[in-house]
């Protein structure tokens, strides 16, 4: 019995005639940051979106902590665990940051929000996990798009995700910010949950992960741990791949 | 128990004028002190009242339409719920029918018409302003096909009426207390109850709220139903003090009431709001109406300041907003 938490196999996804995935193994171990690589239009998505529920695969199976499962839609995912940061983010803007940690998942007393409570466990939480806001209170509208990412993440991991899916986290991101995304995510490592990070930067990712997975037309075409490859071996795989001779 | 703060320290007077009533609070004090100068009457307790009971009946309207314009949808039918809903009990009272029952039959159809516009605004995904705007004529237009365009009259004593419209102390009446009840339960609703964190969401990012699971349409359909009802309320109030009901009644009021909400800082594309605003927002509206009046300025000046006070008050709360929520 393998250790893995997630184990995706033969997973193929055809839209009309596009065979979007033609027979992807895809697994996470625990506690493992896995960089999921690709040019546009890969896979890299599809499969994601497979394994959260949001499409159904043509073939394959899907184990999620040694178990067969089969989710029919994100909800269900997420009960389970699987928590994905969309590039959304799936923040309310004019709202703060308390609410929109708790959002859809409010703590109450009878008929009436524990907002003290919330304010609390939302400040000591973000900071715990090494995010330092001035208040609770202050509104989404005034945070930069670095620390709306992390209260994101934050509040995935609050909820209990034993997967956190990363949608391109540092695609809009300063170098500054991006540091910053990367060392929260380091941190989620350190709770003990294992994480999916999409990107086609492989600079943003390679820093923070323990392995690096590469998708080309719906095929895995590479698996690699860190130690046994470079980031420049890994982008001219890219490029190869989207017919770029490098 | 609150932990006790220290009063005066500069961060809690930066959190006062950061509140999101603001902006209303200095239109109003502006408003009060400007119509006192002009007019010694004006600050007279009876003018106060009566100011207040034409405040709270467009008020009562506001507060719904504040619920349903923060959860980002609009209700233009306001006006012509006003005016059925007691025409329903008034015809209902006219004909002999328990007037108990022609109560409970009037405010259910005020329900009605709101649970209709939230249906085919949602299900056909129409925006609710076209929605909303059908139902306004279509309602107006059943209500001066029935009456033939004549004012109906009362034809007996209804004692139960009396908690609507009539006297409660001095010249305050019980639209007046209604007003207030209401005000505090709505407020209570909208921000401190998982349904009032789901109407900022909703209105606030639509598919965020859906990502998260709120049902955003139960959402809507509830504020729609709230919208409504709480026009027809408002106008049993009004027909309760009348005791005579015309069909034009409540023509214009759907705008007064949006105007009473977006004084009060609630946006019109949703997402933020305040029920206090709100009804500070009715109040500067009743004050204006009778502030001109007593000033001497013919009534017809009326709608022209409350133009420029709305202009003038979204213009700040735009400002205030920019330091406060973005």
């Amino acid at each position: 019995m393998n250790n893995n938490l997630v184990e995706m196999k033969n997973i193929k996804k055809n839209f009309g005639k596009v065979q979007a995935l033609r027979g992807v193994d895809f697994n996470i171990g625990r506690r493992e940051i896995v960089g999921l690589l690709g040019d546009n239009g890969a896979g890299k998505s599809t499969l994601i979106k497979i394994l959260v529920g949001y499409e159904k695969a043509d073939e394959g199976e899907i184990y999620f902590e040694g178990k067969k499962v089969f989710f029919n839609s994100p909800k269900e995912a997420r009960e389970m665990g699987i928590e994905t940061v969309y590039q959304d983010l799936a923040l309310v803007n004019l709202l703060p940051i308390w609410r929109n940690f708790f959002l859809g998942r409010e703590l109450v007393k009878g008929a009436f929000l524990s907002i003290d409570e919330m304010k609390k466990i939302t400040y000591e939480y973000l900071k715990e996990i090494g995010i330092f806001i001035r208040s609770p209170e202050e509104t989404v509208f005034f945070l930069s798009g670095g620390e709306r990412q992390a209260i994101a993440i934050a509040r995935a991991m609050y909820f209990g995700a034993k997967l956190l899916i990363l949608d391109e986290p540092t695609a809009a991101l300063s170098v500054g910010e991006t540091k910053k995304v990367l060392e929260h995510v380091m941190r989620v490592k350190e709770k003990g949950v294992s994480v999916i990070f999409i990107t086609h930067n492989i600079y943003h990712v390679y820093e923070v992960a323990d392995r690096l997975v590469i998708l080309e037309k719906g095929v895995k075409v590479g698996d690699f741990k860190k130690e046994d490859v470079t980031p420049q071996e890994i982008m001219g795989m890219i490029a190869r791949a989207a017919g770029v001779i490098v | 128990m609150m932990e006790v703060k220290s009063i005066g320290s500069f961060k809690e007077l930066s959190k006062i004028f950061k509140i999101k009533e603001m902006g209303a609070i200095i239109g109003f004090v502006v408003i009060f002190i400007v119509f006192s100068i002009l007019s010694p009457e004006f600050i007279s307790w009876g003018n106060l009242l009566s100011t207040f009971t034409m405040a709270a009946e467009l008020g009562i309207v506001a507060i719904g339409i504040t619920m349903l314009m923060i959860s980002g949808e609009f209700d233009l039918s306001v006006g012509s719920t006003f005016a059925v809903v007691p025409m329903v009990l008034a015809l209902s009272i006219n004909n002999k029918i328990n007037p108990f029952l022609g109560f409970i039959f009037g405010i259910f159809l005020g329900a009605f018409i709101g649970y209709l516009n939230g249906i085919v605004t949602l299900k056909t995904e129409i925006p609710s302003f076209i929605t909303t705007l059908g139902s306004m004529m279509f309602l107006r237009g059943i209500l001066l096909a029935i009456t033939g365009g004549f004012p109906i009259m009362l034809q007996e004593d209804i004692p139960f009426l009396k908690y609507f419209g009539g006297v409660c102390i001095g010249g305050l009446r019980y639209s007046g207390i209604w007003f207030i009840i209401l005000a505090i339960i709505f407020a209570f609703i909208l921000e401190r109850t998982k349904f009032g964190n789901w109407t900022f969401a909703t209105g606030g990012n639509l598919l965020a709220s859906k990502a998260l699971g709120i049902n955003t349409n139960k959402v809507k359909l509830i504020n729609f139903i709230i919208c409504s009802f709480m026009a027809g309320l408002a106008g049993i109030t009004t027909f309760a003090r009348f005791k005579i009901i015309d069909p034009t009644l409540g023509q214009g009021m759907e705008l007064e009431a949006i105007a009473s909400a977006v004084i009060g800082g609630t946006f019109l594309s949703g997402g933020y709001g305040s029920i206090i605003g709100t009804f500070l927002g009715a109040f500067m509206i009743g004050m204006v109406r009778s502030g001109l009046v007593l000033a001497g300025a013919p009534a017809y000046w009326y709608r022209a300041f409350i133009g420029i006070v709305l202009i003038i008050a979204a213009i700040i709360n735009t400002k205030i907003r920019k330091k406060t929520a973005g």
